[in-house]
């Protein structure tokens, strides 16, 4: 990925504020990011909010990466109505890690991250309502990991709600 | 007074089943009366299937070249060809085509260099078996044979 | 779920209920008429399109997306082969980005016609649903003669389009341009006059503009709040920049003000559609990308507003012809979420006018 490197009061403010926790800025396609160390993420979301204005959580996703260490990236896409400009904060989680919650920051985090667990497994701590949500509560496994073949499923659960051998 | 004559006399009822005898003329009916009055699809509508045979020799266009079967998002489409020894080129034998699992995208239509495989204005595809959505080349070339009911 | 107090019911809403517009299911703790808490219970329409782009060329998946807001496919076509062609590096001719924003603006019309109309039955005015649905029909007709489909249309292409414009498109379009202020003006009388329809909605499921960003709330619903935010203003993309229209917007944040937001939105759709179609530029429709679409090793979020709000895409690509990942950022999702929000203290019927008035598609909620 041929990033170069982001410079502005955003990357200046992260710097000055979370320090060593900020391992990356960067602009790629004229969109820029930076990757945080997890526990720094939360905090980083408050700091955008009260003093850069960004007052909108566009969205919480994960990438799977199972070559590498930590395994799952978290991905949050970040926008200010006043400034009119889009980031994304980025911050490694491994398997089994807690990631913190950002409910308190933004209420909006509480369906995306519960989409997260529910995808990839990721579980958040301190989220209020922690429970799967597209997927049936008693389902095995976390479908969007790469792991996760594309026809696979919880045959337990198949069998046991729907009456039927498989779904496929 | 006004008021009460028109309340009197049912004025606005009047008012209102006069819309409603308005859309009564032949120029404001939506509805079609299908099966017996059969809507007019448009010319490129993705609907059925076919497999062009040329139109002198009945012979089919398909040179069995299995971009279609690729280009397909949902690998419904499988070609079965042999080589021809004489002419070095693949002749088709069998082409299934698993309507049911179609969605009418259009990729393969689009993917096919010869014209063979199109996507027609055919819409009546409905049938009683699972087995009858798969089409097999009789099908494909002859087009749907749809269950008439009415005369 | 806590336990009950002795003066609590809970109430299941769906998920076959009409007014939840799809299967979504809501548990409604009441008390008395009043809703004290909600839960939606969402998932039943989940096929794992994020699943099933990552098993697919970027070429293939294109459809898939259709199938998402299928009341607005276009809209979800227009963002999927914006971010992949960002992703390259590439972008539509002029030619395929006019012909793009009059089928995006034409989808959005529907979508809100369809909405409209659905709402208004929900309410229990029964009219508009023929009216709005006899309108959708000529939206739907353009793009069935304009592609060959008229809900999961696959219109656009990466690059740009696929087909060119038909005979008559242009003069097709100005006529159900020319006709549909009227129409507008005629559901505007059917509705805002009526006393019922007026009193019904007035106050109804109030959310405020702040509450709105803190649940990531987008779309007419923000707008209504007060909040004149409009991606296609805010950040242009395929050429909205050079179409004049207004941003509508209204301030009390009700179930009647997103009502009128999504009325006005209709005629400045229909505005930027007569512009774009009184010159579209002449050219070639499709840009020149290579053959098979193989972005670089990266990643890009792009977003547009769709009728429903924030539309985004994030693909990551590694260099191959499958994404390595897609997430779609869903408009009714997010909204959805505020639904707890606006529900709190209402009565049970007020619920049926709220979730209409968020207009939710659940195959873009579950995806
Ligand atoms: S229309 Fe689409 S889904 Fe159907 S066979 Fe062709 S490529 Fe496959
Ligand atoms: S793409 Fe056309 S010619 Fe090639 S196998 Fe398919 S139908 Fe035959």
């Amino acid at each position: 990925m041929a990033t170069v490197p982001w410079e502005g009061p955003i990357p200046d403010l992260l710097r000055a504020r979370l320090g060593a926790s900020v391992l990356e800025t960067s602009l790629y396609l004229d969109q820029p990011f930076a990757v945080l160390a997890l526990p720094a993420m939360v905090p980083a979301l408050e700091l955008l909010r009260s003093e850069a204005g960004f007052d909108y959580l566009v969205d919480i996703t994960a990438v799977d990466y199972p070559k590498r260490t930590p395994r799952f990236e978290l991905v949050y896409v970040l926008y200010s109505y006043g400034r009119n400009e889009r980031i994304r904060l980025k911050a490694g989680v491994a398997l089994g890690e807690k990631a913190p919650s950002a409910v308190p920051v933004h209420l909006g985090a509480n369906w995306l991250e519960r989409e997260v667990y529910d995808m990839f497994g990721i579980e958040f701590a301190g989220h209020p309502d922690p429970r799967r949500i597209l997927m049936p509560e008693e389902w095995a496994g976390f479908p969007l990991r790469k792991d996760y073949g594309i026809v696979e499923m919880d045959n337990r659960w198949v069998q046991a709600n729907l009456g039927i051998e498989s779904g496929q | 007074m006004i008021k009460f004559l028109r309340s009197f006399l049912l004025l606005d009822l009047l008012e209102g089943l006069w819309v409603t005898f308005r859309h009564q003329s032949p120029s404001q009916i939506e509805t079609e009366q299908y099966p017996s009055e059969r809507p007019a699809v448009s010319e490129r509508y993705r609907g059925a299937p076919r497999l062009n045979v040329h139109p002198e020799t009945q012979e089919t266009l398909c040179i069995s070249c299995n971009l279609c079967a690729v280009a397909c998002p949902e690998n419904l489409i499988v070609v079965g060809s042999v080589r021809n020894p004489e002419t070095k080129r693949k002749d088709l034998v069998t082409f299934t085509y698993d309507l049911s699992r179609c969605m009418f995208c259009g990729l393969c239509e689009d993917a096919c260099p010869v014209d063979a495989l199109e996507l027609t204005q055919d819409f009546e595809i409905a049938s009683y078996t699972r087995e009858g959505l798969i089409w097999d080349r009789q099908a494909l070339e002859e087009g749907p044979r749809p269950t008439q009911y009415r005369q | 779920m806590t336990a009950l107090d002795s003066n609590e019911m809970v109430l299941n809403m769906g998920p076959q209920h009409p007014s939840t517009h799809g299967v979504l299911r809501i548990v409604l703790k009441l008390d008395g008429e009043r809703v004290t808490s909600t839960d939606c219970i969402i998932g039943y329409l989940h096929r794992g399109v994020e699943k099933i782009a990552e098993n697919r060329t970027y070429v293939q998946f294109a459809p898939y997306v259709d199938r998402m807001d299928y009341l607005a496919a276009v809209s979800n076509g227009l963002g999927y082969c914006l971010a992949v062609e960002k992703l390259m590096n590439a972008v539509a001719t002029p030619r395929a980005q006019a012909v793009r924003v009059i089928l995006t603006e034409l989808n959005r019309i529907a979508s809100h016609l369809l909405w409209l109309g659905t709402h208004a039955l929900d309410i229990g005015a029964i009219t508009p649903l023929f009216y709005t649905l006899r309108e959708r029909e000529a939206v739907l007709k353009i793009f069935e003669n304009y592609c060959g489909a008229r809900l999961t249309t696959h219109a656009f292409r990466i690059g740009g389009l696929q087909y060119e414009l038909y005979d008559g498109f242009e003069k097709e379009v100005e006529s159900f341009c020319g006709q549909f202020l009227a129409k507008v003006d005629e559901y505007e009388e059917l509705l805002s006059g009526n006393r019922i329809w007026r009193e019904r909605l007035r106050g109804v499921g109030v959310i405020d503009a702040e509450t709105c960003k803190r649940y990531g709330v987008t779309g007419p619903v923000l707008r209504a709040a007060g909040v004149a935010w409009d991606l296609r203003k805010a950040q242009p993309y395929s050429g909205y920049e050079q179409y004049e229209f207004d941003v509508p917007t209204r301030t009390s944040g009700d179930t009647l003000d997103r009502y009128f937001v999504r009325l006005d939105e209709m005629r400045q759709s229909v505005r930027i559609i007569q512009q774009a179609v009184a010159n579209i530029p002449t050219g070639p429709i499709m840009a020149k990308i290579a053959k098979v679409v193989k972005p670089p090793v990266g990643e890009a979020y792009v977003s547009i507003e769709a009728p429903k709000g924030e539309l985004g895409y994030y693909i990551v690509s590694d260099g191959t012809t499958h994404p390595y990942r897609l997430r779609v950022r869903p408009p009714s999702f997010v909204n959805l979420q505020a639904l707890g929000h606006m529900a709190q203290g209402a009565l049970v019927a007020d619920v049926v006018a709220i979730i209409g008035t968020i207009d939710i598609v659940l195959g873009e909620v579950d995806r």
